[in-house]
């Protein structure tokens, strides 16, 4: 705990309360005390290594040793307020799940280069804008036109 | 050889000796009924049942005797049948209710027989005999089912199946194709030849035909209808044996306005539709049984549609008016139909702009606008595609309004609309075929009603009738002489000094058809009066006969003047404050007042639109119920086959609506009641789908005192392809105005 403190002061020193400010709230500290789940995810991080980060921030840890197995590798979402399972990409699911050993990073390299397409996340819930509609559905933007005839366009003079 | 073949020829082998005809033998002979190959068997097949059922003849087929001593009787499967001298043998069968399998005899050209499919047995003949060729002889003992005659249609089959290509699943004709469903009623299960198929370019006919040539059979129906009926020379057999193919023969597009048929006539899908071309499958299509309104005919069509739209357009037959064929602009100009089409009812704004409204909104604005003017500075026009029930609603929506300035487009500033016969077709389409001199005055009629013209080609082909033609030089699909150009030639008919007098009055049916192109000149009066003494004095006009024709241009032409929709004064139009137009296009809108507001009531934005001060969208003929009366006086009716596009509603509702906004409601509210309304003006539009002729002739007309001009006859119709609103919005049609009317 000592160290966590000093290392805090350190980087106050060094770069200034406001910044010290601001990377407390990007990094989700402050949330912490709302959120029990983000709060023990910060404590379970003290001490683990760092695997890996993939493109949308997320960072993988794990922590070997006093950890029950099972509990050794976990994700720290980049997305401190609204996070959930899907936000994690493919190539990081079998090492967060225990299918492989190879890591994320390590596994894009396999990612098809022609049609591997990239990651979304599932946007249920949040609103019609953001959930995948088929080609024939009202609220698919690009929906197909299934007027079967041309009006005139009343554009000439 | 491989192991497989040695051991089944030792067992065939071997089966002859053992069993005479076993069916679950491993091979089989080719013969599908390999038990009548044996000549017991068939003989008890021949041999005619006691008491036979009654059979009916094949689609109705039913025979005339003029002379009924020419009547022999010849013997179809036991079957006594009574035909005239001269049928053949598949007529005879197809009389006593027998279908014998056809390709390339057509009971509308001539016989051909070179593809053997219609082989039966006849007694005492050595070889089956092509049927479609043999006249029928007294006596004749014709045998349609017998083995002999089924093994020889299957080796036809088998012969015409060897170089077919097996791609029934990626052609147009699969579904009606004639091969299709001959090899499934008359051929075998398995083929012979496991040699490559032959293989055939094809050829290019044009923007409307596309060609697959490896399909061609060589049945040659499209050579004969393209000598025959289009009257052009344009298509060919090139080769002999296997290298035999059809085609043009230098590298020609194929330019008839009765091209389409050959689609129609090819039993086969070597000729399909291009523009049809992998659209949809003809299981799929509603078919709506209607009539096409691009020309003054009347053809009678199918409208093949899938959903809200038109997927292809057929003949449909009517020996009176189109026998079985369409022009190309009928069959093809259906993809207008979903081009520059008005969906919203629009108000033009103080900007110029046209603004989409509702029709509470433009309706109220129109009827604010027509109580604001007088009532002779009201006028109305009919478009040349109006069916008749909405030309009735607008006529008594003007008259309730105090106007009677209303006409339809194409007849001119004076239509004489008291006789009927002053603007039919008398003759009737089908009663060209007894003339013997034809005198054209000032018609082309291969591009004014391509259908009439056929019927002329049909008579002067066979009889070799006399045709004259006074008009602008011209392109005829058959012999004719060119008298003269102009009213003055006419005079001199008319007077007895031109030599093609003596042959008008030497005939026997003797016909003249006057052009509609005249209606618009100004002469038009001096120009009948001069038409009708050459009628009197060659003794055109009998009570047996009547053959003072006029062949009218529009679709609606007939119905208005029916309806008597004829203007008051000859110069409402420099005059109007309030237009009325009811699809009408092609009225020439320069002289109208700029400050006339116009109301432009119709279904494609064309050219009228851009004067309107407000659109009403309205309905197609497809997408309506409409009576309209051919050139001949046939009233015919058009049935909703897709439904309206966007906002637009039927043309009468749109009146009957408009009527009720400004104050003077119409007096009906269903199209029963509007024929009701009809049935006072004019009781001939109801009888539907009969000739109702007129009944007093042009001669109660006096004589008018006018003096021809010496303007020479000018051509009505400049384009073929491009009449109307609907075909100026078709690409097909202006693919065709591109590649086809090229000089």
């Amino acid at each position: 705990m000592a160290s966590v403190l000093k290392g805090a002061l350190k980087s106050i020193r060094e770069r200034g309360l406001g910044n010290f400010l601001r990377e407390l709230r990007e990094e989700g500290y402050l949330s912490c005390l709302a959120d029990g789940n983000l709060l023990q995810t910060k404590i379970h991080n003290i001490g683990a290594t760092l695997v890996g980060v993939d493109k949308f921030g997320n960072k993988y840890y794990e922590k070997l040793g006093e950890t029950q197995y099972g509990r050794h590798r976990w994700v720290e979402y980049a997305l401190k307020d609204r996070y959930n399972a899907s936000q994690v990409p493919a190539e990081w699911h079998g090492w967060l799940h225990f299918i492989t050993d190879h890591t994320g990073d390590e596994l894009l390299m396999l990612k098809p280069k022609r049609y591997g397409v990239e990651h979304k996340e599932n946007l249920s819930g949040e609103g019609d804008e953001y959930i995948y509609h088929s080609k024939g559905h009202s609220l698919n933007p690009g929906q197909r036109d299934w007027t079967r005839y041309r009006a005139w366009e009343p554009t000439k003079p | 050889m491989g192991l497989g073949l040695l051991a089944s020829r030792a067992l065939r082998s071997s089966r002859i000796f053992t069993s005479p005809v076993s069916r679950n033998a491993i091979v089989r002979t080719i013969v599908s009924t390999p038990e009548l190959q044996n000549p017991e068997a068939s003989a008890a097949a021949q041999s005619p049942p006691e008491d036979l059922p009654i059979r009916t003849p094949v689609a109705g087929a039913r025979v005339e005797f003029t002379n009924p001593d020419d009547a022999i009787e010849v013997f179809v499967d036991g079957y006594p049948v009574k035909i005239p001298k001269g049928m053949t043998v598949l007529q005879a069968c197809e009389l006593a209710g027998v279908d014998i399998p056809r390709f390339c005899y057509h009971s509308r050209l001539s016989i051909a027989g070179n593809c053997r499919m219609c082989l039966v047995e006849v007694e005492k003949s050595p070889k089956p005999v092509a049927s479609c060729a043999m006249p029928a002889l007294p006596g004749m003992k014709i045998k349609t089912d017998t083995p002999i005659a089924k093994k020889a249609r299957e080796g036809v089959m088998e012969f015409l199946l060897m170089n077919h290509p097996l791609d029934c699943p990626i052609c147009d004709q699969g579904g009606e194709c004639d091969l299709q469903d001959q090899s499934m009623a008359f051929g075998s299960d398995r083929g012979r030849f496991t040699e490559m198929k032959r293989s055939v370019v094809d050829k290019n006919l044009g923007p409307l035909v596309k060609t697959v040539m490896t399909r061609c059979i060589q049945c040659t129906r499209c050579v004969r209808f393209a000598t025959e009926v289009a009257g052009v020379q344009d298509l060919g057999m090139l080769g002999r044996g296997s290298g035999e193919e059809i085609g043009t023969y230098v590298e020609k597009l194929m330019t008839s306005e009765l091209s389409g048929n050959v689609i129609d006539i090819c039993p086969v899908g070597a000729l399909t539709s291009k523009p049809f071309a992998f659209k949809a499958r003809n299981w799929e299509l509603k078919g709506t049984e209607s009539i096409d309104v691009t020309d003054a005919v009347g053809s009678n069509i199918r409208i093949d549609s899938r959903g809200p739209e038109v997927m292809r357009i057929l003949p449909r037959l009517n020996e009176d008016i189109n026998e079985e064929w369409i022009s190309d602009k009928t069959r093809f100009f259906y993809d207008g139909l979903k081009r520059q089409r008005l969906n919203d009812p629009m108000i033009r704004g103080a900007d110029g702009r046209f603004k989409a409204v509702s029709w509470r909104d433009a309706l109220a604005v129109v009827a604010e606008v027509i109580h604001q003017v007088k009532p002779e500075e009201i006028v109305g026009v009919a478009g040349q595609l109006s069916d008749a029930e909405s030309m009735m609603a607008l006529k008594d929506f003007l008259n309730k309004m105090g106007s009677n300035n209303i006409w339809c487009e194409g007849n001119g500033m004076h239509p004489n609309a008291d006789l009927r016969s002053g603007y039919l077709l008398n003759n009737g389409i089908s009663g060209l075929e007894k003339a013997d001199v034809f005198l054209l005055v000032g018609t082309q009629p291969r591009v004014e009603a391509a259908m009439v013209n056929a019927r002329i080609r049909k008579t002067v082909r066979e009889t070799h009738a006399k045709v004259g033609y006074i008009g602008p030089p011209t392109d005829f699909n058959y012999d004719y002489q060119h008298l003269g150009t102009g009213p003055q030639t006419l005079t001199e008919i008319a007077e007895g000094r031109h030599p093609f007098y003596s042959a008008l009055s030497n005939a026997k049916n003797p016909v003249i058809i006057v052009g509609a192109g005249i209606f618009e000149r100004n002469d038009k009066d001096a120009i009948f009066s001069v038409v009708e003494t050459i009628a009197k004095k060659g003794n055109i006009i009998r009570p047996d006969w009547n053959g003072l024709n006029v062949l009218l241009l529009n679709a609606a032409q007939a119905a208005s003047l029916d309806l008597g929709l004829v203007p008051e004064s000859e110069h409402s139009i420099e005059s109007a404050k309030f237009v009325y137009l009811m699809g009408a296009d092609d009225v020439s809108l320069e002289k109208v007042p700029s400050d006339a507001f116009v109301v432009y009531q119709g279904h494609h934005g064309d050219q009228s639109v851009y004067r309107a001060n407000v659109i009403l969208p309205a309905a197609a003929f497809t997408e309506k119920e409409g009576t309209y009366v051919n050139a001949e006086g046939c009233a015919q009716q058009t049935l909703p086959a897709v439904p309206t596009v966007g906002d637009a509603r039927d043309d009468w509702k749109i009146i009957r609506a408009l009527s009720e906004v400004a104050g003077v409601r119409l007096p009906y509210d269903t199209l029963g009641a509007i024929r009701n309304r009809i049935r006072t003006v004019a009781p001939n539009l109801l009888h539907m789908d009969e000739r109702q002729p007129a009944t007093f002739s042009a001669l109660l007309k006096p004589e008018s005192g006018n003096k021809t001009s010496s303007t020479p006859f000018g051509t009505a119709v400049e384009n073929f392809y491009m009449t109307n609103s609907i075909t100026r919005a078709s690409k097909i049609m202006a693919q065709c105005t591109a590649m086809l009317l090229k000089k």
